[in-house]
């Protein structure tokens, strides 16, 4: 299948994905209760999208496309609402949070749909450890060859993402020390990390998708599991690296704030990406994973050590003016606080010496989640 | 000779075990059937061969030990039974209610139309309400499922047991009123039993909790003092010829509402757990005898379709409106099929007050020993068709 035209829409344009955990209320581990839940939301209409992930312990939510932080905080709060009234119902909790803190993989169920079963079959007990929960963000671009530049040039700001939304910090019963946990899942896969340094679409589409697709690895966009990758169809580009947030109003806060920062990018005041800009990609990366907020990265231009926190903090800043013209400045404030008070990655690591489990871990994320506390 | 006599009699009970276990082991590997099945099946040939080496007092061993694998797994139950969300949809509550209520109405009418007499009647309707935590349990573990049908089936077990016991209770009261005309005994009989049994297991619920609490070991401790503590419950109702089965369940739902967020309690209690649910099903059917359940048999055939087709038909009626699929309504009603143990260990107990029933329900007898084999597969089978099972 050819690549699919890539269908410019309007820039700046937003739009929030979530994997969100389903929780049993008996245990707190996580339940085989997806084809329940969806049946359930599917005789209502639902304020948003809602589908089934690969396990059946998981769904996913989808926003509509928007401008605006207080739309999109809008409709994110209605959607949570109908999912935890709709949980209640079934007796299942809902939560946020990029890793369940304690359950075994080897018990999960893949959900039984033909794409998941592929997938399931090909990468063997890696499709159930793939049970981890991310945020994607969407970014609308005018045509492929923005898509491609704001790819690139968001590399160097990656690590902030990861540290903002760090929210797995536990992995089957054991404290990683990572912030995020969840990103280590994901790079076990072949066709994940960066994507290949091209900043032309024609070029991405002839010379490496085309030649790609000849190797028989990959079918569509879909195959590859890259930290950023363009998504034709929608015409944007998709940030894969957040955990999901334990609110959504972090959620919200987060594609705001890459709003602001891709409004930013495309005034080109920045020197432009480079190939070489990928030297410390990695590195920063890990650091961002391991040490949250408290990481400290090597800036890809001048080779200069900067504290991340510091990093995000400067860069907050800078997105100001950018985000009080979109309309994200609560967006934003929302960060700067995360920046101070810590992020949901050191929450959970509290609430687990408050109450000396794990179970107490997936409690409060639980509570979290529906905004009551 | 004497003394091999009085080995055997020592030896039977760890040998039926362990033949029991392995038994199950194997058919469960060929056939997938649920292993508490042919643990009963087992325990049921091994009393008729040898009826002498099985016969057990109220105060045996055996009794006890399958008094406590009993409240360790009626403890379990109380443990995943989620209070708010029977107050938050409504309707998984009512269709507890009306399956429970419509089985106890049904069956008394055809027991009636059988001409049994009126008492006995009631008894058996009373008994046919209840569905066997131990066989629900266990499927539910082994087949490591979960989804509505698995979460619906563990709330109605426990309706059903809570209400099986207080109606069967208080029957049994009418049942010393009418034989000894004393008031007094009849209500220690019924009345008072249930609610002391209700408050001891809830005032350990708090307490127990509270302890772990203080000494900061939830996590690593939770599983041995809950076991501890359902040991001692056990022996204290038994002592006290209170109801083990409504103190474990109280223990178990007072502990889950007052912690803060324990560690979970090992499914099963671990390996102990399941050495002890081998005892159980072997133990539960061997108090069974063949000329009951030849006698009773045609009777009791008629009444399990009937407590099958309410319980089934009632839960289904309100799957819809309880947020369900008509289809996971039925498969949870037909989950519902299991009621052995838990009818042997009420008559068991009710023994130990002076009343024998068992004799007087041979219908009961043969209920106990088709369902403690065939209960199971029926829930094996409804989770399997409702995709909720572990396996792909």
């Amino acid at each position: 299948m050819p690549l699919e035209t890539f269908n410019g829409g309007t820039p700046l344009t937003m739009g929030v994905e979530l994997e969100l955990q389903l929780v049993s209320f008996s245990d707190y581990d996580l339940t085989a209760s997806s084809p329940d839940l969806l049946h359930l939301l599917a005789r209502k209409p639902f304020p948003g999208n809602v589908t089934p992930e690969i396990t059946e312990s998981m769904i996913e939510i989808n926003s509509d496309v928007h401008t605006k932080h207080s739309e999109l905080l809008a409709q994110l709060h209605q959607v949570r609402d109908t999912l935890v009234t709709a949980g209640e119902q079934l007796n299942i909790g809902i939560a946020g949070g990029g890793t369940h803190p304690f359950q075994k993989w080897v018990e999960r169920r893949i959900f039984e749909k033909p794409r998941f079963k592929q997938v399931s079959q090909l990468y063997g007990y890696l499709a159930k450890q793939f049970t981890v929960f991310g945020q994607h963000v969407h970014i609308g671009c005018a045509n492929g060859d923005d898509a491609l530049f704001l790819l690139h040039s968001l590399s160097r700001y990656l690590p902030h993402f990861i540290a903002l939304s760090a929210s797995s910090p536990f992995v089957q019963g054991g404290d990683t020390l990572f912030n995020s946990a969840r990103l280590n899942s994901v790079f076990a896969f072949p066709m994940s990390g960066r994507a290949p340094f091209l900043l032309s679409w024609d070029e991405f589409e002839h010379s490496y998708f085309a030649k790609m697709e000849h190797t028989g690895v990959i079918k569509s966009m879909k195959d590859f599991y890259w930290d950023i990758r363009p998504k034709p169809e929608y015409g944007t580009i998709e940030l894969r690296v957040c955990d999901t947030p334990l609110t959504v109003e972090r959620a919200a806060a987060l594609a705001c704030y890459l709003q602001a920062l891709c409004a930013y990018l495309l005034e080109r005041k920045e020197e432009p990406p480079a190939e070489d800009d990928y030297l410390v990609y990695n590195y920063n990366r890990f650091q961002a994973c391991r040490f949250g907020l408290d990481g400290t990265v090597v800036h890809p231009k001048t080779y200069e050590s900067l504290s991340l926190r510091e990093d995000i903090l400067t860069t907050l800043r800078k997105m100001d003016p950018y985000a009080e013209k979109l309309g994200g400045t609560a967006a934003l404030n929302h960060l700067m606080q995360v920046t101070h008070m810590g992020s949901d990655a050191q929450y959970l690591r509290d609430q687990f010496a408050a109450s000396g489990s794990v179970e107490g871990i997936v409690d409060a994320a639980v509570r979290r989640f529906r905004g009551r506390m | 000779m004497p003394d091999f006599l009085v080995i055997s009699a020592e030896l039977a009970w760890p040998l039926a075990v362990l033949l029991a276990w392995l038994a199950g082991e194997f058919i469960h590997r060929w056939t997938r059937l649920p292993r508490i099945s042919v643990y009963g099946l087992v325990g049921f040939l091994c009393a008729q061969a040898f009826p002498d080496l099985f016969a057990t007092e109220g105060s045996s061993p055996v009794t006890l030990l399958a008094n406590v694998a009993f409240g360790l797994i009626l403890f379990e139950l109380g443990y995943r039974v989620n209070l708010h969300w029977l107050r938050i949809n409504p309707w998984v509550p009512v269709s507890g209610l009306v399956e429970t209520f419509a089985t106890f109405a049904v069956v008394y009418l055809i027991a009636q139309l059988w001409g049994l007499p009126p008492m006995t009647s009631l008894l058996l309707a009373s008994l046919a309400m209840s569905t066997s935590p131990a066989g629900v349990l266990r499927v539910v573990n082994e087949s490591r499922s979960s989804g509505q049908v698995t979460e619906r089936v563990l709330h109605l077990v426990a309706m059903n047991c809570v209400l099986a016991v207080l109606v069967f209770k208080v029957i049994v009261g009418f049942w010393v009123f009418q034989t000894s005309g004393s008031l007094t005994q009849a209500i220690s009989h019924s009345l008072i039993e249930l609610v002391a049994s209700a408050l001891l297991g809830a005032i350990f619920g708090m307490l127990v909790p509270a302890v772990l609490r203080h000494l900061g070991t939830l996590a690593r401790d939770g599983t041995v003092a809950f076991a501890l503590v359902v040991v001692i419950l056990v022996a204290i109702t038994h002592a006290a010829d209170l109801s083990p089965v409504l103190a474990t369940l109280a223990f178990g739902l007072t502990a889950r509402h007052r912690r803060v967020a324990f560690t979970r309690t090992v499914r099963n209690f671990g390996a102990i757990g399941e050495l002890m649910t081998v005892l159980l099903f072997v133990f539960a059917v061997s108090t069974l005898s063949w000329n009951n359940v030849l006698f009773g048999g045609g009777l009791a055939l008629v009444l399990l379709l009937a407590r099958f087709l309410v319980k089934t038909v009632s839960v289904a009626a309100f799957a819809h409106v309880g947020g369900i699929p008509w289809r996971k309504g039925i498969l949870t009603g037909v989950a519902l099929s299991p009621m052995s143990v838990f009818v042997v260990l009420l008559l068991e107990q009710t023994k130990y007050a002076g009343i024998v029933l068992v004799d007087e329900l041979a219908a009961v007898a043969a209920m106990t020993l088709f369902m403690e084999v065939i209960g199971p597969i029926f829930t094996q089978r409804a989770l399997i068709l409702a995709r909720e099972t572990a396996q792909e």
